[in-house]
């Protein structure tokens, strides 16, 4: 049962200061070359409300690009005493997150907590609060209205804020994010009808400014009819450069790999991001390379977020960011490729 | 996903590995060697199911039990040598650590029916996680039918297990040898295991079949099998991946919809067909 309270424009600075004294604060800042990126916030003024999409996507927090995850003192010999388990225990609060991004963070949480539990990720995940913003400024490039994975989340969040233009609309939902609340108590107060009257109007307005309407669910139909020939697959894969940025950028993308690195004294064995796109990604013993043609890999990628998440998590491996429009230079990215499937669909007297 | 867990308690990072120590090296081949290695506790763990085994500055690589569980610490494991890791664990030596995690994955199904017929077909390394098979078989030998073991291997020289196959055959399994490439000094069979089939004496349409070998081996042999007549929930084979966690996280061994490491690597050829597991 989520609580809703009322947090004044003015007052919403110093609360952050206050959560800051025992939890690293991370927000959305505007880097040198006009990025969104999230990092450490010093200066709270400098962080940017209301911005589009960040790259890479707040993933990174719970799951990072270079994570170490044990080390081991030489002389070499093994001792469970003498590894050392670097699992990342800072306390963080991350703001000014998107809506799409909370819900791509509970397909992750499904996917690392649910079987084995990742032993990184939890650490990380029970340490970290996320606020969210209500999205009023989605990019060209953003679909998740199609998904019902935002601009405005039901459930699911520590704290998701509107902004009704003089004061926030705060809601908190999950226990962590009710602490954070009660916490400073005296800073909030209890929402009046017009509060959510005002509310209801930012979420029909933030409706109404979402260029792209994309149903998935009509494109996995497309995929599962058969229809689809492989030579559409291997067109797609003409146009993939192989860079690895769909998946890097992806908020829903899990893959890594894991290294052993050498230093004077000591060992570490770290996982790094990994994508299914690269060539070598499933090679195995002798050189073999069950995967090594392109279009193969191009179309398990699409199989695997619009035909498998669903089987196995229960929603697509797409949450609408729009991050893979904006990065990939083929223009294979899931908006494009969904809406040359649905032309070609058309085109055969189906919708 | 199936969840194999053991030895939570003792280990609940799942990437940290126990320590381990070898006991025995035996030298099989010019680059296979078998390792008998002694855990701190005892490791409960079924034919078919896999360890990360980890070397201190080479990484991990994932390697199938080759011993049947007999309820005490040792664990043995039969590695070639061909990559980074493996090349490492080939220089190890008697006394020294060395890292296991596991075991992981689903194991071979050995609720075999009672009378039944038993055809196993191995190629060149793949005749290692088939081992515990073996052995578990000639335990339970009067119980079952006919026992037969098709293995391929590329030279004479190349044959693993080979003063094995001979306690085998004692046994009473039929051992069924075959070389792609013979020499001056080997006089038995020359060609693929799946040329022999008419060596086999076996109840096909009634019988159970475990494949591990290269991955052409495996689709032609269940191809055949199954065209034999037997039932494809009933042609098992274990199929080989890069797994870097051992777990369903790193997406290495993900073929079709499923994880080789977690839904694996033990599949029935119903479950590949049906699934496209071997696309």
């Amino acid at each position: 049962m989520k609580e809703e309270f009322i947090l004044n424009k003015n007052h919403l600075s110093y609360w952050l200061r206050q959560i800051r004294k025992n939890r690293e604060l991370i927000g959305p800042m505007i880097n040198g070359g006009n990025d969104i990126v999230f990092k450490s916030v010093e200066k709270i003024h400098e962080i940017a409300l209301n911005c589009t999409a960040s790259l890479p996507s707040p993933k990174e927090f719970l799951f990072p690009q270079y994570e170490p995850m044990l080390k081991m003192h030489h002389p070499s010999s093994i001792n469970r005493q003498e590894i050392i388990d670097l699992s990342d225990k800072t306390k963080r609060v991350i703001f000014g997150v998107r809506s799409c991004d909370i819900s791509a963070l509970a397909l992750l949480d499904k996917f690392y907590l649910e079987g084995y539990k990742d032993p990184y990720y939890s650490e990380r995940r029970k340490n970290t609060i996320f606020i969210s913003i209500v999205c009023n400024n989605p990019d060209p490039t953003c679909f998740c209205i199609g998904l019902k994975t935002g601009p405005y989340l039901e459930n699911g969040f520590d704290i998701q804020i509107t902004d009704l233009g003089d004061r926030y609309f705060l809601q908190a939902d999950s226990q962590e994010g009710k602490k954070a609340v009660r916490s400073m108590s005296f800073l909030f107060s209890r929402p009046k009808k017009a509060d959510y009257e005002d509310q209801y109007e930012v979420f029909l307005s933030s409706k109404a400014r979402f260029h792209k309407r994309i149903n998935l669910e009509g494109i996995r139909q497309i995929i599962l009819s058969g229809k689809i020939r492989d030579d559409f697959w291997q067109h797609v894969s003409e146009r993939c450069f192989e860079c690895g940025g769909c998946v890097y950028e992806c908020p829903l993308c899990t893959c890594f790999t894991v290294i052993d690195r050498q230093y004077s004294g000591s060992t570490e064995r770290i996982r790094l991001w990994d994508t299914c796109m690269f060539k070598g990604f499933t090679r195995m013993t002798g050189g073999v390379l069950p995967n090594e043609k392109m279009v193969k890999r191009t179309k398990r990628w699409y199989y695997h977020k619009l035909i498998y998440y669903p089987e196995t998590l229960g929603s697509f491996g797409c949450v609408g960011c729009g991050r893979c429009t904006i990065t990939c230079p083929g223009k294979i990215d899931m908006a494009s490729t969904a809406a040359k499937l649905k032309s070609l669909a058309i085109i055969d007297g189906e919708l | 996903m199936k969840n194999h867990i053991t030895n939570r308690k003792a280990n609940s990072n799942i990437y940290l590995p126990l320590n381990g120590k070898i006991e025995e090296i035996k030298e099989l081949t010019n680059d296979v060697r078998l390792l008998k290695i002694r855990t701190e506790s005892a490791i409960d763990y079924k034919p078919g199911q896999f360890f990360m085994i980890s070397v201190w500055g080479a990484g991990e690589v994932p390697i199938s039990a080759t011993s049947l569980y007999k309820g005490n610490t040792t664990i043995e494991l039969c590695i070639r040598k061909t990559g980074i890791v493996t090349t490492a664990i080939h220089s190890l030596e008697v006394g020294q650590s060395i890292g296991i995690r596991g075991p992981f994955g689903n194991g071979f199904p050995l609720d075999i029916p009672r009378g039944k017929d038993v055809i196993i077909v191995a190629g060149g390394i793949g005749i290692a996680p088939l081992r515990p098979i073996i052995k578990y078989l000639i335990n339970n030998k009067y119980e079952l039918g006919r026992v037969t073991l098709l293995y391929g291997s590329r030279t004479p020289d190349e044959i693993i297990f080979k003063d094995e196959t001979e306690q085998w055959k004692e046994s009473g399994i039929s051992v069924i040898l075959t070389v792609d490439k013979g020499n001056d000094s080997y006089s038995g069979n020359v060609g693929f295991v799946t040329n022999l089939w008419h060596t086999v004496r076996a109840d096909f349409k009634n019988a159970i079949a475990y494949i591990c070998g290269p991955e052409v081996m495996i689709k032609a042999a269940m191809r055949d099998l199954f065209f034999f007549g037997m039932s494809d929930e009933k042609i098992i084979t274990t199929l080989e991946a890069h797994m870097k966690c051992g777990v369903g996280k790193c997406g290495h061994c993900y073929t079709g919809p499923k994880y080789i490491c977690t839904d694996g690597p033990v599949f029935s050829y119903k479950q590949i067909k049906e699934q496209s597991i071997l696309m």
